[in-house]
């Protein structure tokens, strides 16, 4: 058992202990090593300009994703390799991404600036050139107010790939990878003041600690839970840290390649990367949700866990009726979601019980699938409704329907009325009208900050008819790849 | 090789980039700091009548707690008048305003010890409408009017009126980098300030009235600001007072920090307005009477409300010239904070106002509203004097409308856009153009002054200091450039210093877009105080007693880093020579600046009807913008597919900075119009208030083209021949909402004006195309939801195989 975080930043290890552990990222790099480069402006991870890269041991390598500093505690980086805006010049002078934005006027107040190079950086690691649609992607999660973007863009199309220095190039992996490896090979358990942090190798492990803490908050991405530590008061007293838990991240398919399995710490952005062919509708869907420092840190557990009526993955996992597999101290059990949630952030989980898979079953070719996110902002926003569509036809009948709409109630619901209505009917504009009846009779929105109560009911209707049209016109395209 | 005109980076783009640009809360703490936060109830309206520390006092950390009672010398200041308090005494009159201030030792206290305040209050009735105000005529300060011509003979003889209600939402400023100050406590009571604002003199001005002390025993240093916007004009003052309150009874340094949260909910906005208009025209289209009552929201004190006012009245015409008009303006008094500066100043409100009238006025007359727009637009030769008097010299307007309809394909457009229309079931397309006619000058006459110093060191390098403040716009760089243009010498060899009221006394807030024309002014006046006496040292240097060549300072000339007399240009000198000599000959080689705008006068009337008539603005900085939309007609969810802009900003010092200023408000004009949505419960709890909620434009937000350009015309009146542009192009991203009202009217068809509020956003859209929807008879179009689900023709039920209508991939 170690008594002590041990992480690298920008190159040089940093061993630490006492309250600093609970700190976020960001303030233990401004406040404690005193590298103020890194800005913090909204503390909930919806603004980038806090961004670092997060380099993880991978094999014999050390691999890099961008996430936000200020939403990931310092217990949440152990065995990790930070590298910060400090750190990115090449030998004290400018790199090639940091030319191009002073070249094209990239910069203008200057207090996004670190964020926007950061995730460029992280962009341009593979010192290939990008198209205006990657360094769009890249930089969702970044939010600028003055340049309106366009002098950015240009900076990243202007940069001299050719001429870049890889991450791993300005730091070794090796000695980084070999310290980190051996430091890591222990679970590591640190307390100050009234608060315990237990940072688990496996998932024996883990389901012991929780078992016995039944308190504990599981710490995986932390997207979620670290904004109501920073915004909310929530102060847990007891944490475990999935930072280094074993086996949980990978996503595959099953034998017979119709069941997408994925691990309980497997990032969204790897969910993603594996969507891309095997489920387009998903991955459209994901390429909206957050940004990439959001998903490279978040989990799909997470997102089911979180249990936000708005969440945007949940509403896929209820039409294709995917299971949760819970491991606690009696074993394993599965839990199909559509019974998981029991109430507001209410689900069916024992105390000593995690996520450890989530096994959704993959549209068929017959399906007709879609997947909505309607929020104020297309990108980077929280949904005001979500709403999932499978139907598979029988000639022009609707022999089967799963409809399930998120931001219309307490929890994510399946709209078993609407389906029953749509079961049987001619698939026309004049059902699916005729359905947005039934579907809103069998919601209860509310007005808030995300919308009124009278616009979720005409989406519930308008989805039903957007459905329509889009299946209309794509009914001979397959909803996934066979 | 002069620097001006020169596109060269941003001053400080490489501190910027690698993270090592020093903004207030990057300043290392000084030994013993104290942070200072303050504590408010969370009530609207109210009367205080308790207010008890003593558990507060008792939580560790807490170094001190002050109440109104602790101000050693006012609790009254403001920007115009000084009817806001600093601190709550028996009346709470806005949510967020500080009623007591604390200092700790950390953080952890602060909380603690917010939490232990407790105040005992009785909750009043807050008026948190324009309605509301208007009914109970709350309102701050005089109705006042701008007026030509006759307007009430001239609507009885209309062809054709219109009248309607205009609404537009606020904004927040959010700039990133929160409001923040640190204070440095000296003896004998002087007060040293770091603070992120517009406005140094104003922050000097009220720490000493606030605290008592003498103005010269107060000095505030500005280095830069993350963003600005507007919002650090005046409202920087408060952290700075507080902290600087804290640092002078505690003798401790101090340093105050807002949060995101805690900044957008305690700080002033873009003010709503609710506008009543009537307008008369013609048939073809020619407005010859307009009445407009603006009506803003003020918020709980002025703060910069009239000026703001000011500002929108004299922007209610825009780039339309109108025989007969009479504005009126009236600032609400409400219980929100006070509404501030922000980008554009009251114009982007009154000129989205008429642009409005024009779409409304082209809808019922079912013409194209560039048409209208063209009709009535600002002449060359006549029709071009503004209701309040003012001749439009050089007026580029006519250009700009011909240059742009053509580089946008505007006509082939809006044609394929009909089309579109007509055959997508999923998608609706909007075609806009909206203008900008914008004043440049501070309404306000005394602001148009500004002072520069300027120093010249031993090598031959440039100090400047002035009072403008840099906040990402690039004044900095501007009058570096302008002040190495000047001595023809490389720019680099001239650094713009931090802004300091030691240095530059008696500044005007960096604002109204003017700081490059004033404050580069003033410099450039410096620097030719200091070349007038250099040119006698090089005289007598470059003389030649063997060519008869006497010493004459007047046929010096100063170019590419070099000096010499154009009567033997062969011979020449370094500037760094020169200087040299010049303090071994000593000359003083540093020089104070001052400009003052020459022929601008504005007044308000001072009889009961408080018309205004003169010339506010030294000139105009006009453009177009023809934005292209796509909405889906299912989510509101709207694309701006494409912008085209065009602006007459004169010859600028560096282009891309300009072009930096220019997409950069247009996008923050973009967002006002669309996504930027504050929204507040029924008590006045603002619920949008950090990024997850309030969104502003995202990467994904901008426009895939944006074709951006300008005429290549000096302007006449202005340093180097250039145009103000930092606010300008804000109200350019009106286009957009005029987009989307194009959108609608395709939607409604001919038979009506479709509303549509501002912002537009996906609900507004979504709620307006339903009400659309139920209006119409069913079978009228296909293009409509309803349409669709009302009465389906016979065999429609089934999609056929027939070529699908036109859709958009998603």
């Amino acid at each position: 058992m170690r008594d002590y975080l041990l992480f690298y930043v920008n190159g040089r290890e940093h061993k630490v202990t006492g309250e600093h552990v609970f700190l976020p990222l960001s303030s233990y790099l401004r406040y404690v090593v005193g590298a103020t480069g890194t800005k913090v402006v909204c503390e909930e991870g919806d603004c980038g300009a806090c961004s670092i890269l997060l380099g993880e041991v991978q094999g014999d390598d050390i691999t890099y994703r961008t996430v936000n500093s200020c939403i990931q505690m310092l217990y949440q980086v152990d065995g990790l390799h930070i590298i910060t805006i400090e750190g990115l010049k090449d030998q004290g002078r400018l790199n090639p991404v940091q030319d191009a934005m002073v070249a094209c006027h990239g910069a203008q107040c200057g207090y996004c600036t670190p964020g926007f190079v950061v995730a460029m950086c992280g962009l341009f690691d593979g010192k290939q050139p990008a198209c205006i649609k990657e360094i769009k992607d890249a930089l969702t999660g970044n939010l600028c107010r003055c340049t309106g973007y366009v002098s950015i863009i240009e900076s990243g199309l202007e940069v001299a790939t050719e001429n870049i220095k890889s991450l791993r190039e300005l730091y070794p992996s090796e000695p980084i990878r070999k310290e980190l490896t051996a430091a890591t090979s222990q679970e590591v358990e640190l307390s100050a003041g009234n608060k315990r942090v237990y940072i688990p190798l496996t998932v024996e492990q883990a389901v012991r600690f929780k078992a016995a803490n039944s308190s504990a908050i599981i710490i995986s991405g932390g997207t979620d839970v670290c904004v109501n530590m920073n915004k909310r008061d929530y102060d847990p007293a007891i944490m475990m840290s999935f930072c280094r838990l074993e086996g949980q991240r990978d996503i595959v398919l099953d034998e017979a390649g119709k069941t997408l399995l994925v691990g309980g710490t497997a990032t969204l952005t790897k969910l993603e990367e594996f969507a891309r062919d095997n489920v387009p509708e998903l991955h459209h869907l994901l390429w909206l949700f957050g940004s990439p420092q959001i998903r490279n840190a978040g989990t799909l557990s997470g997102n089911i866990a979180n249990a936000s009526p708005i969440a945007d993955t949940p509403p896929f996992l209820f039409i294709m009726d995917a299971e949760l597999e819970l491991t606690g101290s009696g074993g394993t059990r599965r839990v199909c979601i559509t019974k998981f949630y029991t109430g507001y952030k209410q689900f069916d989980l024992k105390s000593d019980e995690i996520i450890t898979r989530i096994l959704i079953p993959l549209p068929v070719a017959t399906d007709l699938v879609k997947l909505y996110k309607v929020s104020k902002r297309k990108h980077l926003d929280i949904s005001s409704f979500t709403a999932a569509l499978r139907i598979s036809l029988e000639g022009n009948t609707i022999a089967k329907a799963a409809v399930c709409y998120g931001g219309v109630g307490p929890v994510i619901l399946r709209m078993y009325r609407t389906e029953e209505f749509l079961q049987g009917k001619p698939f026309s504009i004049e059902t699916f009208s005729k359905a947005g009846e039934v579907a809103i009779a069998e919601i209860t929105p509310i007005s808030d900050v995300r919308g009124s109560k009278e616009f979720r009911n005409q989406l519930a209707r308008n989805i039903l008819l957007k459905f329509f049209h889009e299946t209309r016109q794509s009914r001979r395209e397959p909803a996934c790849l066979p | 090789m002069s620097a001006v005109g020169k596109n060269l980076p941003h001053d400080s783009a490489q501190g910027h980039v690698s993270g090592e640009s020093i903004y207030i809360d990057d300043i290392p703490p000084m030994r013993g700091e104290l942070l200072v936060d303050f504590y408010y109830v969370p009530v609207s309206h109210a009367r205080v009548k308790n207010v008890d520390l003593s558990a507060a006092w008792q939580v560790a950390g807490i170094v001190g707690l002050y109440t109104y009672k602790d101000i050693p010398g006012h609790n009254m200041f403001g920007p115009i008048t000084a009817d806001e308090v600093l601190l709550v005494e028996e009346e709470i009159e806005f949510m967020g305003q500080p009623l007591v201030i604390i200092a700790a030792e950390n953080a952890a206290a602060i909380k603690k010890a917010k939490k232990a305040i407790k105040v005992d209050y009785e909750k009043l009735d807050a008026i948190l409408t324009i309605d509301e105000a208007k009914a109970c005529q709350s309102f701050i300060g005089p109705v006042r009017r701008i007026k030509r011509g006759s307007p009430v003979e001239a609507f009885l003889e209309a062809e054709h009126v219109i009248e309607g209600t205009f609404r537009n939402e606020g904004q927040d400023h959010f700039y990133l980098e929160s409001q923040a100050a640190i204070v440095y406590p000296g003896e004998c009571d002087q007060l040293v300030i770091h603070s992120s604002t517009q406005a140094p003199s104003e922050i000097q001005d009220v720490v000493a009235h606030l605290l008592g002390l003498k103005m010269s025993q107060v000095v505030c240093i500005t280095k830069r600001m993350g963003g600005g916007f507007g919002g650090k004009e005046s409202q920087g003052a408060h952290p700075a007072a507080m902290a600087a309150l804290v640092a002078l009874k505690t003798k401790r340094a101090t340093r105050i920090v807002y949060n995101k949260d805690h900044d957008m909910q305690v700080t002033g906005k873009r003010h709503p307005f609710q506008n009543d208009y009537k307008v008369a025209f013609s048939s073809d289209g020619r407005i010859s009477a307009l009445r407009i009552e603006l009506f803003s929201d003020g918020g709980a004190a002025n703060d910069l409300s009239s000026a703001v006012m000011a500002r929108a009245m004299c922007h209610s015409d825009n780039a339309y010239f109108i025989p007969h008009i009479e504005v009126s303006g009236t600032v609400c008094k409400t219980h929100f904070p006070p509404n501030t500066a922000f980008r554009g100043f009251g114009g982007p409100q009154g000129v989205a106002t008429i642009e409005n009238i024009i779409e409304e006025i082209a809808a019922y007359l079912n013409k194209d509203s560039l048409e209208i727009r063209k009709l009535n637009l600002y002449g060359t030769k006549d029709r071009n004097v503004t209701p309040y008097g003012q001749f439009i010299q050089e007026n580029s307007l006519p250009e700009i409308v011909e240059q742009l309809e053509q580089s946008s394909d505007y006509r082939q457009r809006q044609e394929e856009i009909q089309r579109f229309n007509s055959e997508s079931l999923t998608h609706l397309k909007g075609l806009g153009i909206s203008l900008v006619k914008f004043g440049i000058s501070f309404n306000t006459k005394f602001l148009n002054q500004g002072n520069a110093l300027v120093n010249i060191y031993l090598d031959g390098t440039v100090q400047v200091s002035t009072g403008a403040t840099e906040m990402g716009q690039g004044v900095n760089t501007n009058i570096k450039q302008l002040v190495a243009g000047e001595f023809d010498i490389d720019a680099e060899d001239v650094i713009v210093m931090a802004t300091s009221t030691e240095k530059n006394n008696n500044t005007s807030a960096t604002a109204a877009s003017s700081a490059t024309d004033l404050n580069g002014n003033a410099a450039l006046n410096a620097c030719k105080a200091i070349k007038q006496r250099l040119a006698p040292v090089a005289a007598s240097h470059l003389a030649s007693r063997e060519i008869d060549m006497l010493p004459s300072p007047t046929t010096i000339v100063f170019e590419n880093n070099e000096v010499y007399d154009y009567r033997r240009p062969g011979t020449r000198m370094t500037f760094k020579e020169l200087v040299r000599k010049g303090y071994l000959e000593r000359v003083s080689m540093g020089e104070r600046g001052f400009y003052a705008t020459d022929g601008i006068d504005f007044t308000w009337e001072a009889g009961p009807e408080k018309v205004a008539s003169g010339n506010p603005f030294l000139y105009f900085t006009t453009g177009g913008a023809v934005c292209e939309v796509t909405i889906d007609r299912f989510t509101g969810e709207t694309k701006v597919d494409r912008a085209d802009i065009l602006m007459d900003i004169g010859t600028p010092i560096n282009p891309g900075i300009a072009r930096g200023q220019i997409i950069g408000g247009f996008v923050q004009g973009l967002g006002w119009v669309t996504t930027e949505d504050l929204r507040y419960d029924e008590d006045g709890l603002l619920l949008s208030h950090s990024p997850t909620t309030y969104k502003i434009p995202n990467i994904q937000d901008t426009p895939p083209v944006l074709n951006v350009s300008w005429l290549d015309r000096p302007c006449a009146v202005n340093v180097k021949g250039s145009k103000a542009v930092g606010e300008p192009p804000l109200l350019l991203g009106i286009s957009v909402w005029v987009a989307v009202k194009n959108a609608l009217r395709h939607a409604a068809g001919t038979e009506r004006i479709p509303e549509l509020n501002l912002p537009a956003t996906n609900e507004e859209v979504v709620m307006r195309l339903a009400e659309i929807d139920r209006d119409l008879p069913g079978n009228r179009s296909r293009k409509t939801l309803a349409g669709l689900s009302s009465s389906p023709a016979p065999g429609d039920e089934s999609p056929k195989e027939e070529a699908l209508p036109l859709e958009v991939p998603v």
